[in-house]
């Protein structure tokens, strides 16, 4: 072995095909991305965003090669995102990695795009052994690490924030994501109209907060108040389960990951609450905190270098592969 | 009077009260969220846990006696229980059956008098006299729906499994039974079911 490792990701469990190159040793070589947008209204029509990622994945991963450097001899795995996420996205990755790890001779290894979304945040941030929060459109959870895996000690009960902000701005016509508009409106106003406000022990429900906000644009309460309160109201809940996680475990940590770790209302409150625990808050990097193959191709190495691999006609897609099943042997030895 | 804990939404200080070993809870303001909405969520938990506290006591539960309660203070002032809380009890602990077997019976008469804790985590559980004693109900609701019953066992277990993963299996197990010995099979089954139910709603819940 040359003493170095280079994984090739690709991640396609929704709206993004993203194809990224990693080194052991030179870290992040490259992320390429080309992301499906639905029409105004509209959310993501599974299979439509599969014709597209079909259409670009040869480009994408074409690119990702190119710019990274290294020929495709230099590359020691391909490395896909298993799931969870939408089928027929997923399969486009699943069978572009496939043909990659056969007609190359490469190992196949199969990646937890959840479990990417952390272990990329938590190479880009320094984090150790973070709380984490996972806010997405897939995923709203506060997870820690113990015994070998990722373990859940909070999560929605119903709707993610990821799919609150995405329900709300497509009730008014936007499409899917919503969450930048969303905040760009909500900045415009300080008038707070109350909403229900649902923590249960740990967990936490959105869909009664979207019931109420659609009843108030239909009473024709400005769309802007709207959007403040729904996120001072949602972000709110969230930020008091992380709390809670925060003091049940004593982490010193906190880490937000996931594509509404973009929202800035939602740091600042984070922010202001991990303070009071002195403990450190890390934000992944806005460009890297919404889905990308560079979680993958970061994983897959770490996976790789603990022995991970599956032969090529196990690499199927698990649609709903939670988190809290996915062993890490490259954490066990911590 | 000093500061015992500092919690994710009250502040814990230890003192007396008439003479009497007090807790002294106060819901402190949360500076991240707005203050309307901050002081309307405080005052309402302050007097919710101390209607429910009451309800517990009459139910037969070891609960705090209530000292003092000002919902514009955010204040309850308590009587304070001396004992090691569950979760570093489980931690240290060579053997959990007998005290987990009574922490199901707890929260199965808890449960049979229609009330959801709403924050059952091991830390929110005393050791104390020869039994098991409930604290913390700031997020208790009246309840005898199936679903918030469930929910409370299911955040027994998913703590258990967080925080006591080496043990988790066997202390479920106990709970269960005590659970079961007060609000019958049936209705654990029915509880048992929801709680699967709920496991699966959860985002990306297992379906293979």
């Amino acid at each position: 072995m040359k003493g170095d490792l280079t994984v090739l990701g690709i991640e396609s469990t929704a709206h993004t095909f993203s194809a990224a190159v990693v080194s052991q040793k030179r870290g992040l070589l490259c992320d390429i991305r080309d992301i499906y947008t639905p029409p105004e209204g509209s959310g993501i029509h599974p299979t439509e965003a599969s014709v597209h990622h079909a259409a670009v994945a040869g480009r994408v991963v074409g690119d990702a090669v190119t710019q990274s450097g290294v020929s495709w001899v230099e590359i020691d795995g391909i490395a896909y995102a298993m799931g969870p996420g939408l089928g027929p996205c997923l399969r486009v990755g699943a069978v572009t990695a496939r043909t990659l790890a056969s007609s190359l001779g490469k190992p196949l290894i199969p990646v937890n795009h959840a479990v990417g979304h952390i272990e990329l945040g938590c190479m880009l941030t320094g984090a150790v052994s973070p709380l984490v929060l996972l806010i997405s459109g897939g995923h709203t959870m506060v997870v820690s690490y113990s015994s070998g895996m990722w373990r859940i000690l909070g999560e929605t009960l119903d709707l993610t924030l990821g799919q609150l902000l995405d329900q709300l701005g497509r009730y008014v016509g936007y499409a899917s994501p919503c969450g930048r508009r969303i905040e760009e409106a909500a900045s415009g106003s300080r008038r707070y109209l109350r909403l229900p406000y649902t923590v249960k022990g740990n967990d936490v429900s959105f869909s009664g907060i979207l019931t109420a906000a659609k009843r108030l644009i239909d009473s024709g309460e400005p769309f802007e108040d709207v959007c403040f309160s729904v996120q001072e109201t949602a972000f709110a809940t969230a930020v008091e389960v992380t709390e809670r996680a925060l003091a049940f475990t004593g982490n010193k940590e906190l880490m937000v990951v996931g594509g509404v770790a973009a929202n800035k209302r939602l740091a600042e409150m984070l922010g202001v609450m991990v303070a009071r625990h002195s403990a450190r808050f890390f934000v992944v990097p806005l460009r890297y905190s919404g889905d990308c193959g560079a979680q993958i191709a970061w994983t897959g190495l770490l996976a790789q270098r603990s022995g991970v691999s599956i032969p090529v006609e196990k690499g199927t897609v698990r649609q709903s592969w939670r988190l809290d099943t996915v062993e890490l042997p490259w954490r066990m030895t911590k | 009077m000093r500061l015992f804990y500092r919690g994710a939404e009250a502040d814990i200080f230890l003192g007396d009260w008439a003479g009497s070993p007090a807790v002294f809870k106060f819901r402190k303001p949360l500076p991240y969220r707005l203050p309307e909405l901050d002081e309307e969520i405080r005052g309402q938990r302050t007097v919710h846990e101390a209607s429910i506290i009451g309800d517990a006591r009459s139910a037969g539960l070891r609960v705090p006696y209530l000292y003092y309660v000002s919902p514009r203070e955010s204040l309850i002032v308590m009587q304070r229980i001396e004992g090691p809380r569950l979760k570093s009890y489980l931690q240290s602990a060579s053997e959990n059956r007998g005290v987990s077997e009574e922490f199901g019976r707890t929260v199965g008469v808890l449960h049979r008098s229609g009330i959801m804790h709403g924050d059952l985590t091991t830390s929110n559980v005393i050791v104390a006299d020869g039994g098991v004693h409930l604290i913390d109900f700031g997020l208790a609701t009246h309840s005898l729906k199936v679903e918030d019953h469930a929910v409370d066992l299911r955040l027994i277990k998913e703590t258990l499994v967080g925080a006591h993963s080496r043990v988790s299996s066997a202390v479920m197990a106990s709970f269960l039974a005590g659970y079961a010995s007060v609000v019958g099979e049936k209705r654990v089954k029915e509880v048992v079911r929801k709680l699967a139910e709920i496991e699966r709603r959860g985002r990306y819940a297992r379906v293979e």
